[in-house]
């Protein structure tokens, strides 16, 4: 696999050099980054953040490592693994070794240029959650110039690439020389990086500011100055949002997100993130639960009114997938779009033996999000389904659903990166954090993809997987939810939505402010 | 006298232990820290590397003993979150929630004690009935909901002043007003109690028998002896604002101490929550200590009763 090739033709060497060309007179055309751009965080920011070898496994700090920092391959506007740092990459045909090519001339804040030095560096230092997984899967990271970096792995592995460039940290670059000389600590302080912004002041819990880098390699950005603001309440963000304290403001939902809309000048910019929520049925395997019965799972599955739900509480902005798989992940199957049928659910429910409807027990789920239980409940509720909604505080759901604690109906989501095989892995398949139970030919599947190199061949396991666990009704999907922000007047390009699958701004360098803002 | 001030310290130093134990314990009963460092869906070994990171794969009495020896050496740790040292945390926020308090505090006697000298010289009169008002209002009105009505009103509406943050003496206004109320409620009615209570004291009435104008019996007489219970309550409120402000740091942005500890129970920062609690209890457990000790100092029957 290579990405991308150059064609060495001459015509493809006039092209480039023209291009290049262009780029160069558009560089220098481009006029000096100006304006301050502020955006109100909903969430404090840590220094850890700072670091991309401390990166844990949220999505969250990712929202600064876009500005002050690049990695040798990112998710971009159209491509969910562009070429960054690196200019192409190839596997070898034994699947042993992935070798990377790196872009020539680009620069740190500090002024040092990047080498293959600094990319081993960033990886051996990498410590972030996945530090062990490939600690264990990389046999050795070799340097053989300095423009190219080759990874040689144990055995074939061939979620290498989504981990090492978008599940972690470890394909974020930093700079050698310089960390080495300030030490681990004093780079959390005065972190420098290659990104399309640099450093300026960070006051913990309070704000963050950022200047732009002239010597970004992909473009100049326009704005000169951009201010992370940490303003934790919504009603205080939208405010500050209303006056032009702020430009954007991520996070405003429900109410005040309706609220936002009716103010001129503002606007309303969702992002879809890859955080798909369902129902799951724990005890489908037990032969005496009613969940057993597939044709009960069906009739939930058509009963729950997902399009109204999604009006009430996001504006209609979740994206109705109907499968617990992240549509913009790698490997994703697209299963028939959900219907909301109640007749039919209601006869489904009869002919499985419960025309007069059971009672169900419990749902539970995530407290921050028993508004979308209660809207499922309603619907349950009219099918024939009696539950009792159990909303639990966050920690401790998640450690009952992984715990195997739970029963009868447990509302779940994910936003952990990966692709559809890592996800499977952890809801889906035998012995998956959160899997209570499984079907051989689903775990057949996925083993026989962990060792499949063929892209394509891999593609079709997996397609064939997703289709078998929707077929199977293990879950019910709801949505995949939408990242509600708020855009003031001043923005031109907020860069919220450029990138599939990531709700905050990005990339900074592509963000504008309006003409004489 | 020093055995008083001996046993005095030592009942400090237990409340100290206690609070300690009781707050190590609690934050741990909210559950796991690591839960919020990573998505869910995060396989257990990415969580026990967390765990081991943070040190929370040590038995619960390890843990405890690294916080107390360490706190008694003036380290209270790292924060889980922000990897810093949460004493470097405190200082930063200190500044910031010393002012807020001071200018609420200075709100609260402002408008609290005139208001209460006021009602108890007006008994049943209008300004009787408006001070009730006042502090039943400032007492029973949540401080949340007022900080969002005085941005709706103040910066939404009228637009006189910022929403949030700090940096201008305007960015202070809406907060101490919102922190201030409620103290100036109670101090308000202690006033007015304590007010009624002299006034109705023997040398007050001696006073006006003697045919002192009524300004001299309340200002010089009355006021005086009033004032004392005021400001002893003034001096503890005084370091409660400092440390217990999380609603108000919170909706305002206040870069306060009490919004380092709604962030240190927002994500389970053990260390900043056990910190911010421990420093805030000694600061309460010294202000007791120093005035007891005053007292007894003043007050011989005091130290002979103890």
């Amino acid at each position: 696999m290579t990405v991308p090739a150059l064609h060495t033709t001459r015509r493809g060497i006039i092209s480039l050099s023209a291009s290049a060309m262009l780029a160069g007179a558009g560089r220098q055309a481009a006029a000096a980054p100006s304006g301050t751009l502020t955006i109100a965080s909903h969430i404090s920011l840590a220094p850890t953040w700072f670091d991309p070898a401390e990166t844990s496994g949220i999505i969250t700090p990712f929202m600064l490592m876009y500005a002050m920092h690049d990695a040798i391959a990112k998710a971009m506007p159209n491509d969910p693994m562009a070429p960054c740092l690196a200019e192409s990459w190839t596997m070898s045909p034994d699947g042993l070794s992935h070798e990377f090519v790196l872009r020539s001339g680009v620069h740190f804040h500090n002024g040092d240029t990047m080498t293959a030095e600094d990319v081993k560096f960033s990886f051996e230092r990498y410590r972030g959650v996945s530090h062990q997984l490939m600690k264990d899967r990389v046999e050795a990271v070799e340097t053989p110039d300095p423009l190219r970096v080759r990874f040689r792995l144990k055995s074939p592995w061939p979620d290498f690439l989504t981990f090492y460039a978008a599940a972690s940290g470890a394909g974020w670059i930093v700079p050698k020389k310089y960390v080495e000389k300030i030490g681990e600590d004093a780079f959390k302080k005065a972190p420098v990086g290659a990104g399309p912004y640099r450093f300026v002041s960070f006051t913990p819990g309070v704000s963050l500011v950022l200047e732009a880098f002239d010597g970004y390699w992909r473009k100049k950005p326009s704005i000169r100055q951009i201010v992370i603001k940490v303003i934790p309440d919504e009603a205080t963000r939208l405010a500050a949002l209303q006056r032009g304290e702020v430009d954007i403001a991520y996070s405003i939902r429900g109410e005040l997100a309706e609220e936002m809309q009716r103010v001129p000048g503002l606007s309303l910019k969702p992002a879809i993130g890859s955080a798909p929520y369902w129902l799951y049925f724990p005890e489908q395997w037990d032969p005496k639960s009613p969940w057993h019965d597939h044709r009960v799972r069906q009739a939930v599955n058509l009963a729950i009114d997902r399009k109204t739900m999604n009006e009430a509480l996001t504006l209609g902005h979740s994206h109705l997938t109907g499968s617990q798989f992240p549509e913009n992940f790698d490997f994703f199957w697209q299963p028939p779009l959900p219907v909301f049928d109640m007749a039919a659910a209601k006869k489904l429910l009869a002919d499985a033996g419960f025309k007069n409807g059971f009672d169900a027990g419990d749902y539970y789920c995530d407290a921050a999000y028993a508004n979308m239980g209660e809207v499922a409940i309603n619907n349950l509720q009219e099918l024939g389904v009696r539950v009792n909604l159990r909303p639990l505080e966050r920690a401790a759901f998640f450690r009952s659903y992984s715990e195997k604690q739970l029963k009868n109906i447990i509302q779940g989501g994910s936003g952990a990166f990966g692709n559809c095989a890592t996800r499977a892995e952890v809801f889906v398949v035998k012995g998956g954090t959160y899997a209570y139970g499984n079907y051989p030919d689903i775990d057949a599947l996925f083993a026989e993809q962990a060792t499949e190199m063929d892209i394509n061949k891999r593609t079709a396991i997996l397609h064939k997987l997703q289709q078998l666990a929707h077929e199977k009704t293990i879950y019910v999907p709801l949505w995949q939810l939408a990242f509600l922000s708020g855009v003031g007047p001043r923005v031109d390009q907020s860069g919220i939505g450029l990138i599939k699958g990531y709700v905050y701004t990005a990339p900074y360098e592509d963000m504008t402010l309006k003409a004489g803002a | 006298m020093q055995h008083f001030i001996l046993r005095r310290i030592g009942y400090s130093l237990v409340s100290l232990f206690l609070l300690s134990l009781t707050i190590f314990l609690f934050v741990r009963l909210t559950g796991d820290p690591a839960s919020l460092l990573v998505e869910p869906g995060a396989s257990a070994a990415d969580i026990a590397a967390i765990h081991r990171q943070l040190g929370l794969d040590q038995p619960l009495w390890i843990q405890y003993w690294h916080f107390v020896s360490s706190f008694i050496q003036g380290d209270l740790g790292k924060s889980f979150y922000y990897n810093t040292p949460v004493l470097d945390l405190y200082f930063q926020r200190l500044p910031n929630s010393l002012l807020l308090a001071a200018v609420a505090m200075a709100f609260s006697l402002l408008i609290g004690i005139p208001s209460g000298i006021m009602a108890a010289v007006n008994v049943g009169g209008p300004w009787d009935s408006i001070g009730k008002v006042f502090a039943l209002l400032g007492l029973s009105l949540p401080s949340f909901w007022v900080a969002l009505v005085m941005i709706l009103f103040f910066s939404v509406y009228l637009g006189w002043l910022p929403s949030s943050g700090s940096g201008t003496f305007l960015h202070l206004l809406m907060p101490a007003f919102a922190l201030g109320w409620y103290f100036a409620a109670a101090h308000m009615r202690l006033t007015r109690s304590s007010m009624l209570e002299v006034l109705g004291s023997e040398y007050v009435k001696l006073a006006r028998i003697k045919g002192l104008p009524e300004r001299l019996v309340i200002g010089k007489h009355a006021f005086k002896n009033a004032l004392l219970p005021v400001v002893t309550l003034a001096g503890i409120n005084l370091v409660v604002m400092i440390n217990v402000a999380v609603v108000v740091e919170t909706v305002f942005a206040w870069p306060g101490i009490g919004r380092l500890l709604y962030e240190g129970i927002t994500f389970r920062d053990f260390p900043i929550v056990q910190g911010v609690v421990v420093v805030g209890g000694a600061m309460i457990v010294a202000v007791n200590l120093i005035i007891d000790i005053l007292y007894a100092f003043i007050d011989p029957r005091i130290r002979l009763e103890s």
